[in-house]
């Protein structure tokens, strides 16, 4: 069961998170300060953090820089109500490994967590295998058992950083974040329509579905059981 | 003591110190006439003594005595000396008492301390003298009292005090006048200010004449108060296009909320329920993110991060992006970039206002219709054109597009959060380029990005179409 410490001083979103991390099977450990917090994760080697921005006794910032100083490598998720790009870069500068801005859906980040537990190893492998998916990264080429996949430069980009987190969810942020590189959300529903085409070719028709839509919240590629 | 407040002003300071430097430079002025005057003087007394004294030595002994004699009756003044002294040192004639010792015999003319002496008594004076021995012995001796230029240090000492007194005053009261008046008019401003920062705007301060350099700044002022109170209004209006734009999908969660708790009866009406009030919510959300990323840009001076960003890649990717959104509903999008043009910039706000662009001309062009996306050159710029077949913005919605949360009526079905454009603007504006919208069948968008020495110039709109 994986360990995630909780840096937030504000009780009721910190009751909520908890709430939501332990019914999806976290064990959940929860600071209201930045001193406190600093100790419990010195002392109690969590597998993943959230840390709130703006805390009393000490700057969430200077609690993920305290311990990247001590080499401690634990994943971090940066929590703030700041949302602005330089906030967000700076988050990110000081050693924070994801940056999530208030308010937010309890899903995301939830999935954001599940990611940051679940990076995927760096790997020489040039093909990547989920069920019968197959997707060769020196010839470019993808396949569902026996019948070749004909894909886009972006779409093969898009199901490459699929196959390397399946069975995550991932939402929509995440994917223009990570896919695209956009530091804006659009306004049009982008995900969905290079998904949906996606999801056009990967199942066919008489096919059992891989790409998952979970309402509301993102994606999921799955093994076909 | 306190002082009253206008002497310690710095008009009055300066005033005071203008007035000290005149007095020091009168006083130096006079000083210099009195030193001219008198050297004047005593180089003429010097002048006549010597001539005198070569006329009277060229005479006989006998004729001498007469000469001299004759020259101090015609003296009514009492200003001539003159004296024979003999060989061994006693007057032989003349009001000279005896030979001044400091007087040198045939020197040329020089100060000298004498004792006058006539019938009636003695007198210390100090002269011009002069004294030359004659071929006999005797030592003849012609000297002139030079009163006159004491009496020119008097007159001129008079006219100082007449002179410079009232002057000196006059510069005081003048400092005290302009002090005081300044300091009147400071605090009607100040009073005026007040009144600004209590909250009436539409005070101004006071002016009277152009010319004067108080007014002048007064009427600098008012024009800066203009703007701002224009720039306050407009302001407003957006907090309450806000409030509205905020407040409609937060009613309307509300409402669904309020139904559902008092009509759902299963989990399933209750989750449809919920999922309709966090749409609602969401959209607030969507509107706050989309006001604070405008803000961030407006407010940004990140220049110091821009780079050369390759606009023909930048726009083949961004087309990639929005493809399959342009396939889905029919509408033709395609990306005709001639060359390869970069400029200096923000690639990620960039990319940000080019698809912008492309989202609205999608959204905007009806099925079938076309989106062109061109790079072009043209003088010394580089264009970003978005061209659609959609239904155009009209001349006079030109500069309401620009307004924040604006939406056509043609338009008010299409989702959005009508902050698009603005967004565009802001990011337009921070890299100092242009956007221009021209009306005419569909619409078509131009982001103008001026080479670098001519960006240099304050980016303003050239035509009456550009707006920046």
């Amino acid at each position: 069961m994986a360990k995630v410490l909780l840096i937030e001083d504000d009780s009721e979103t910190a009751e909520e998170i908890t709430a939501e991390l332990a019914d999806r099977g976290f064990e959940v450990e929860w600071s209201a300060n930045g001193i406190e917090g600093l100790d419990k994760a010195r002392s109690s080697r969590p597998d993943a953090m959230i840390v709130d921005r703006l805390l009393p006794g000490m700057d969430g910032l200077t609690v993920i820089e305290a311990l990247r100083k001590e080499q401690v490598r634990t994943p971090v998720l940066v929590l703030s109500a700041l949302g602005a790009v330089d906030d967000r870069v700076r988050g990110l500068r000081m050693g924070g490994d994801d940056y999530l801005t208030k308010p937010f859906a309890v899903v995301e980040l939830v999935a954001r967590i599940e990611a940051l537990l679940r990076r995927p190893v760096e790997s020489r492998e040039t093909v990547l295998r989920v069920g019968p998916l197959e997707l060769d990264l020196i010839e470019r080429t993808a396949k569902r058992g026996d019948r070749v996949i004909e894909l886009l430069p972006r779409e093969f980009r898009l199901l490459e950083y699929m196959m390397q987190r399946s069975d995550q969810l991932l939402t929509r942020a995440m994917l223009l974040e990570e896919v695209w590189n956009y530091k804006f959300v659009p306004a049009t529903n982008l995900v969905d329509v290079h998904m949906g085409r996606l999801r056009h070719k990967v199942d066919g028709p008489d096919e059992a579905p891989m790409i998952h839509n979970v309402r509301g919240a993102g994606f999921i590629l799955r093994a076909v059981s | 003591m306190r002082q009253p407040q206008f002497i310690r002003s710095n008009t009055f300071h300066w005033a005071l110190m203008v007035a000290g430097v005149f007095a020091v430079f009168v006083i130096v002025l006079f000083g210099f006439i009195y030193w001219q005057i008198d050297d004047y003087l005593t180089a003429r007394s010097d002048r006549v003594i010597t001539l005198e004294l070569e006329g009277i030595a060229g005479l006989s002994p006998e004729r001498r005595l007469e000469a001299i004699d004759e020259k101090l009756r015609q003296d009514p003044r009492g200003v001539q000396l003159a004296a024979i002294f003999a060989a061994e040192g006693h007057r032989i004639t003349g009001n000279i008492e005896s030979l001044p010792p400091s007087l040198r015999i045939d020197g040329p003319a020089q100060a000298a301390q004498i004792v006058k002496t006539n019938g009636k008594g003695r007198e210390h004076q100090v002269v011009r003298a002069i004294a030359r021995r004659m071929r006999n012995g005797d030592v003849l001796v012609l000297g002139r009292n030079v009163d006159e230029a004491r009496e020119i240090s008097h007159v001129v000492g008079e006219a100082l005090g007449l002179g410079l007194l009232p002057a000196f005053l006059l510069c005081l009261l003048a400092g005290a006048w302009l002090s005081v008046r300044a300091q009147k008019r400071v605090e009607e401003v100040n009073q005026r200010v007040q009144r600004i920062i209590a909250g009436d705007l539409r005070e101004r301060l006071p002016h009277r004449n152009v010319d004067e350099p108080f007014s002048k700044l007064a009427i600098i002022v008012n024009g800066m108060l203009d703007e701002m109170e224009t720039l306050i209004h407009a302001l407003a209006g957006v907090g309450n296009d806000i409030a509205h734009d905020l407040r409609t999908p937060l009613t309307r969660a509300r409402i669904t909320l309020e139904r559902g708790r008092t009509n759902a009866t299963t989990l399933e009406q209750l989750q449809a329920v919920s999922d309709k009030a966090i749409a609602g919510i969401d959209q607030s959300l969507t509107i706050i993110t989309a006001l604070l990323r405008l803000a961030e840009i407006e407010n940004s001076r990140r220049s110091a991060s821009f780079a050369d960003v390759p606009l023909h890649d930048m726009l083949r990717e961004v087309c990639d992006i929005y493809e399959p959104i342009a396939e889905n509903k029919n509408v033709t999008l395609q990306v005709a970039v001639r060359h390869r043009l970069a400029v200096r910039g923000d690639r990620d706000l960039l990319i940000e206002a080019v698809a912008n662009l492309i989202d609205n001309a999608i959204k905007f062009t009806p099925e079938g219709g076309r989106v062109d996306i061109e790079l072009l050159r043209g003088g010394a710029e580089t264009i970003v054109r978005v061209t659609d077949t959609g239904s155009g913005i009209g001349e006079q919605e030109r500069e309401a597009v620009l307004r924040r949360f604006y939406r056509s009526d043609k338009i008010r079905n299409t989702p959005g959060v009508g902050l698009g454009l603005n967004l565009v603007a802001a990011i337009v504006k921070l890299h100092g380029f242009r956007l221009a919208i021209h009306p005419g069948p569909g619409c078509r968008v131009e982001i103008i990005c001026p080479d670098r020495e001519a960006a240099k110039q304050p980016a303003r709109p050239t035509t009456g179409q550009a707006v920046s």
